[in-house]
């Protein structure tokens, strides 16, 4: 065990605390700590709140010594993006515009979550109403990248991404609407799972998309990730878009290896147009599966241009009509970057957007007839590693649609088809930027992602890479 | 379907109840754009009982494939 909690996975010190080798208090102490000397480098939290957070420790350690444990994760600190509802506590949606709102409800992520015994370490910044794939926020500022500062985290679930990556919590919850979860894993080194739409309910989390939203984790690991999916997926009352249904053991999964699967390698889109280095840890990926047991085969995917283009139609209309009333009423309290892309959704017709809803059953089954002979698809998540803060503060400049599509280029098809997606540590660049590669899976089956992602992890070491505080 | 033009989106834009400036409308159509040409091949193209709720049967009969 690490002389530092902080420093160890979800399940790690789940069982520490469960097993009374560590107190809650001691876990949550050691988050605080290098919150305290890292949060003036990160901003990755919103709110931090110690005292709330040590008090709940002491009363769970206080139920675990009259043998009371609320459940797997009894005890254990944790933090998520500042759009999950808490009643009562403060959700800001990362804007200005909710800078002082206070939730009624709670999330039912969120609820699942704290009925497994989970406190709150407080909120975790985010791009403005999840609009942004760099991690740049205009009335918070920017968060940082932890293996170097100066680079952006990827967004919308920016705090998420760095606080994750830095030790400061054991987890966080992320939302993906157009890669939101996939891009901060990427770029921060860590794992996070974009989720089937409809596997997790997203009642009392902030919409964006109705269509793209979802819900999902980022942690340390495949095996974490799994422990909350675990927790978090099922039907609920207050969502009638989340599936009912048998669900499969996701942490169980995770303790199965490749030999026998079946990847997929896209011939084309994927691989076009990458920065060297991440060609190279694609490769090296590839490389690292084959050796442990999977069968490696090229896929011809549907073209992904189309998925992409339907994707944004959708996306734009969507966050258009949420945001409608604030953009009549309060315009001037959007950030310009995030007011520049609602306006987009202005200009689509109603019959446009209708038409990319109902080319949706199509795509994916056209989609899902092209990886019938495959288990996943790997892909990277972006074409390039972490560019710097400055260079992509585009702001609402010409440069800046050029600069977005860029980034979110690998990440958007998948929104459109709903599809599960594990983004896992991969490599890091020359320069010691961390480079993710993400795994697509068919519909509902995150567990076969996770299977892939853990066996990975356990052949290879970049998701244990911790930063250091220059 | 094509690409909406600066002076389509002011329209639009006006019957959206949220009027936009010239500029502004211009650098809405650039920015949609792309996003209309890669769907151009699709658009009017689709059969006439396609509904969007396909998208829930497809993903429910796979899963239980």
């Amino acid at each position: 065990m690490s002389s530092e909690p902080a420093l160890m996975s979800l399940a790690s010190v789940a069982k520490a605390i469960a097993d009374r080798r560590v107190s809650s208090r001691e876990a949550t102490q050691s988050c605080l700590e290098r919150i305290a000397r890292w949060q003036p480098h990160l901003n990755a939290f919103m709110a931090i709140e110690a005292e709330d957070a040590l008090k709940a420790a002491d009363a769970m350690d206080a139920a675990l010594a009259k043998g009371v444990r609320c459940g797997v994760l009894h005890g254990v600190p944790v933090a998520h993006k500042d759009m999950y509802y808490e009643a009562g506590k403060v959700v800001t949606c990362g804007s200005r515009i909710r800078r002082d709102f206070v939730a009624t409800t709670t999330a039912t992520a969120l609820q699942r979550l704290k009925d497994a015994g989970t406190i709150r370490l407080g909120s975790l910044q985010m791009a403005e109403f999840a609009y942004g794939p760099t991690g740049h926020n205009s009335h918070y500022g920017p968060v940082h990248n932890p293996f170097a500062l100066d680079r952006i985290t990827g967004g919308s679930s920016s705090g998420s991404g760095s606080a994750v990556a830095a030790r400061l919590t054991f987890a966080a919850l992320g939302s993906d609407t157009g890669g939101s979860i996939r891009m901060p894993a990427h770029f921060c080194g860590v794992t996070g799972l974009k989720t089937t739409v409809g596997r997790v309910s997203r009642a009392g989390a902030m919409p964006l998309s109705q269509s793209l939203d979802t819900v999902g984790p980022l942690a340390r690991t495949a095996e974490d990730c799994a422990i909350l999916l675990g927790l978090m997926a099922g039907a609920d009352p207050a969502d009638p878009t989340a599936i009912s249904g048998p669900l499969p053991d996701y942490a169980a999964a995770t303790t199965g290896s490749v030999k026998g699967l079946t990847i997929g390698v896209p011939g084309a889109f994927y691989v076009d147009d990458l920065d060297a280095e991440v060609a190279g840890v694609l490769d090296a990926t590839i490389a690292v599966f084959r050796r442990e047991g999977a069968n490696v085969v090229r896929v011809e995917l549907p073209d992904q241009r189309q998925l992409s283009g339907a994707s944004q139609l959708v996306l734009a209309v969507e966050a258009a009509a949420f945001h409608k009333r604030w953009m009549i009423e309060r315009p001037q309290d959007y950030g310009p970057q995030v007011l520049m892309r609602l306006q987009n959704g202005l200009a689509i017709p109603g019959v446009a957007y209708l038409e990319a809803l109902r080319w949706r059953g199509p795509a994916l089954a056209a989609h899902l007839a092209a990886v019938a002979e495959v288990d996943a698809v790997i892909a990277p998540v972006s074409p390039v590693a972490a560019p710097t803060i400055a260079e992509s503060d585009v702001g609402n400049s010409p440069e800046a649609d050029k600069v977005l599509q860029r980034l979110t280029r690998f990440t958007r098809p998948i929104n459109y088809l709903g599809l599960p997606s594990l983004a896992i540590p991969s490599g890091f660049t020359r320069a010691g930027l961390p480079v993710g590669m993400q795994l697509i899976g068919r519909s509902f089956d995150e567990a076969t992602l996770l299977r892939i992602g853990a066996a990975f992890q356990r052949a290879t070491d970049f998701h244990d890479r911790v930063p250091e505080l220059k | 379907m094509t690409r909406p033009t600066a002076k389509e989106v002011k329209a639009m834009a006006d019957v959206a109840g949220l009027p936009v400036d010239t500029d502004v409308a211009t650098r809405i159509a650039n920015s949609i754009g792309p996003a209309f040409d890669a769907f151009a091949a699709i658009a009017g193209t689709l059969p006439f009982d396609l509904e969007p709720s396909t998208f829930a049967v497809v993903q429910a009969e796979k899963a239980t494939q």
